[in-house]
């Protein structure tokens, strides 16, 4: 019987992945953007790089190095803005399926079927890591076409893995904030602080040490910090497998963290919700 | 004097409709906090040598990492509320299908931008002031008397704006679904203007667009009075590229908005979204 329920729970999550890759194609300017924005953004960082370092002041750029280990301020950038266009795709896209549906009045409906809750939870996250590789892929040959600098395959290579190690972690991230913003209301607002606050203390623009000690204490326990930290040790500093196999594990372990996180705040919602009858409420 | 009232009572509705949104008002006014300015501080800081930036001394004349970055802040704000609360606001209305009864009143449709111009300036200032208030508790802003010398170009900043943001609403009048093109223009438009950094960093080919903006020359201005930064041309001839740039600029952007008011007339396509 749990067999039959669980076959069910997984077919409705695949119906739910095509969904949302059904809603992106009726969508094709979105594309658009997800070829400008990783490119433009962290070039204009780039450009902010040569004018903070006096075009490349031999001291102006040991001092960097020494704060973040590399003097490749290109490829430091946009390691970072990979993990910011992440962060924009997870938290506009899954981060906020649940509340738009709540908005256009379908949640209700959603819940109604005889699926799991976790369903619509996790189930949008699924179609949204097309995105992320595509934005890899844009990073790399926008680094190359703006800056001339062709990524190492090897570095370019463990910076996949270690993305593909992340992604269990961020989606159930994903799925905490999208539980989460439920309760909040205002999506906007909340993604907004909450992908500036990541922004602010996982490193995208620059070194954590940068940060206050109890900034990079928060830092420590955020999965971007470690995605961005081990893309940039793999692409910047020929790290090797064995270096990131610690990197790569910590992400599994907050993946697990986050996940149960994310269920017990959305059971709790949703026991508020039906108390309340709240659902339908926006 | 009606047409002022207008103005003025369009500007209320706008200032009034987004204070009901409390969040929304804390977003507008930290969001460019936490991610524009202070993201670039840190990463100026970076580069920091015995904690003066050297590099940014090297490149426009002053260490000063805050004032540089702030007043880079402050100009794109305008920007940005050019972009989105003056002209993006149409596209609003669309949605909102409150658009075709607004062009029905007997209010000058000019004014409709102006209206909008003075409530998105309302909240600029706003935002700046707390903005600045927390550089000058927290981050060491500090700005030499000469500032307020920069005050005439500031106005004819904001004029030449306007200018834009006529240009700017007959695309979204036309295009409608102007989203993307608004948020990318905005950028482009901000960054080539010099807010994030000088404009000679630019490649070659970009250099002449980045000189064709009154808002450079307004950016280079400020941040000489305010910082004492190297300026990129004369400062006469930068007040004189920049007058003569809103001089151009505004009634242009008049005549398009104009052409595009006639456009969905004719066409009936004011309700169409």
């Amino acid at each position: 019987m749990n067999a039959a329920y669980l076959a069910g729970d997984l077919r409705a999550l695949r119906a739910a992945g095509r969904k949302e890759l059904r809603t992106i194609r009726r969508y094709p300017t979105s594309f658009v953007g997800m070829i400008f924005w990783p490119v433009m953004l962290p070039a204009v960082w780039v450009l902010m790089g040569q004018a903070y370092s006096g075009g490349g002041d031999p001291q102006a750029l040991q001092a960097f190095a020494d704060r973040a280990g590399t003097t490749g301020i290109t490829v430091f950038v946009f390691v970072g803005y990979a993990m910011y266009m992440w962060l924009s795709s997870l938290l506009w896209g899954p981060g906020t399926a649940l509340r738009q549906e709540q908005i256009r009045g379908s949640l209700e409906a959603v819940f109604l079927t005889p699926a799991s809750r976790l369903v619509p939870l996790f189930g949008p996250p699924l179609t949204n890591v097309i995105w992320v590789f595509m934005n890899l892929l844009v990073t790399g040959i926008g680094v190359w076409l703006l800056f001339g600098i062709v990524l190492p395959l090897e570095g370019a290579l463990y910076a996949l893995g270690i993305t593909l190690v992340g992604v269990p972690a961020m989606y159930a991230m994903g799925s905490l904030f999208g539980a989460g913003v439920l309760r909040f209301g205002e999506i906007g607002p909340a993604v907004q602080f909450v992908r500036g606050s990541l922004a602010l203390l996982c490193g995208i623009t620059f070194p954590i040490v940068m940060l206050p000690a109890w900034a990079q204490a928060a830092a420590a326990v955020m999965p971007p910090t470690y995605i961005v930290d081990g893309m940039r040790s793999a692409l910047l500093k020929g790290a090797t497998f064995a270096d990131l196999a610690p990197v790569a594990g910590t992400l599994l372990v907050l993946a697990i963290a986050f996940g149960v996180l994310a269920v017990v705040v959305f059971r709790w919602l949703e026991a508020g919700a039906r108390r309340s009858g709240m659902l339908g409420r926006y | 004097m009606d047409e002022i009232r207008a103005a003025l009572a369009l500007a209320r509705k706008d200032i009034r409709n987004v204070s009901r949104y409390r969040f929304v008002v804390a977003s507008q006014i930290f969001t460019p906090l936490y991610q524009g300015v202070l993201p670039a501080l840190l990463f100026g800081a970076a580069f920091a040598v015995g904690g003066r930036v050297v590099g940014l001394e090297k490149t426009i004349g002053t260490a000063d990492l805050a004032g540089f970055i702030f007043l880079g802040g402050a100009m794109s704000g305008l920007v940005a509320t050019a972009f989105w609360a003056m002209a993006m606001s149409f596209r609003n209305e669309m949605e909102a299908g409150t658009l075709e009864p607004t062009w029905l009143t007997p209010t000058s449709r000019e004014t409709l931008v102006i209206g909008r111009a003075l409530g998105g300036l309302f909240w600029f200032l706003l935002g700046q002031i707390v903005i600045f208030a927390i550089g000058i508790l927290f981050f060491g802003l500090r700005f030499r008397p000469e500032l307020f010398y920069a005050t005439p170009a500031m106005l004819l900043a904001v004029l030449a704006m306007v200018g834009i943001a006529y240009l700017l609403a007959a695309l979204v009048l036309v295009i409608k679904e102007a989203n993307f093109f608004i948020d990318t223009t905005n950028f482009l438009f901000a960054t080539a203007s010099g807010v994030a950094f000088p404009v000679t960093l630019l490649p070659g080919v970009l250099q002449p667009v980045a000189f064709a903006l009154p808002t450079t020359y307004a950016m280079d201005i400020l941040r000489q009075q305010a910082l004492g930064t190297r300026p990129l041309f004369d400062p006469a001839l930068e007040y004189v590229a920049l007058a003569v740039g809103t001089v151009v600029v505004y009634p242009l952007g008049l005549w398009a908005y104009r052409r595009a008011d006639r456009r969905i007339r004719v066409r009936g396509s004011l309700n169409q979204y």
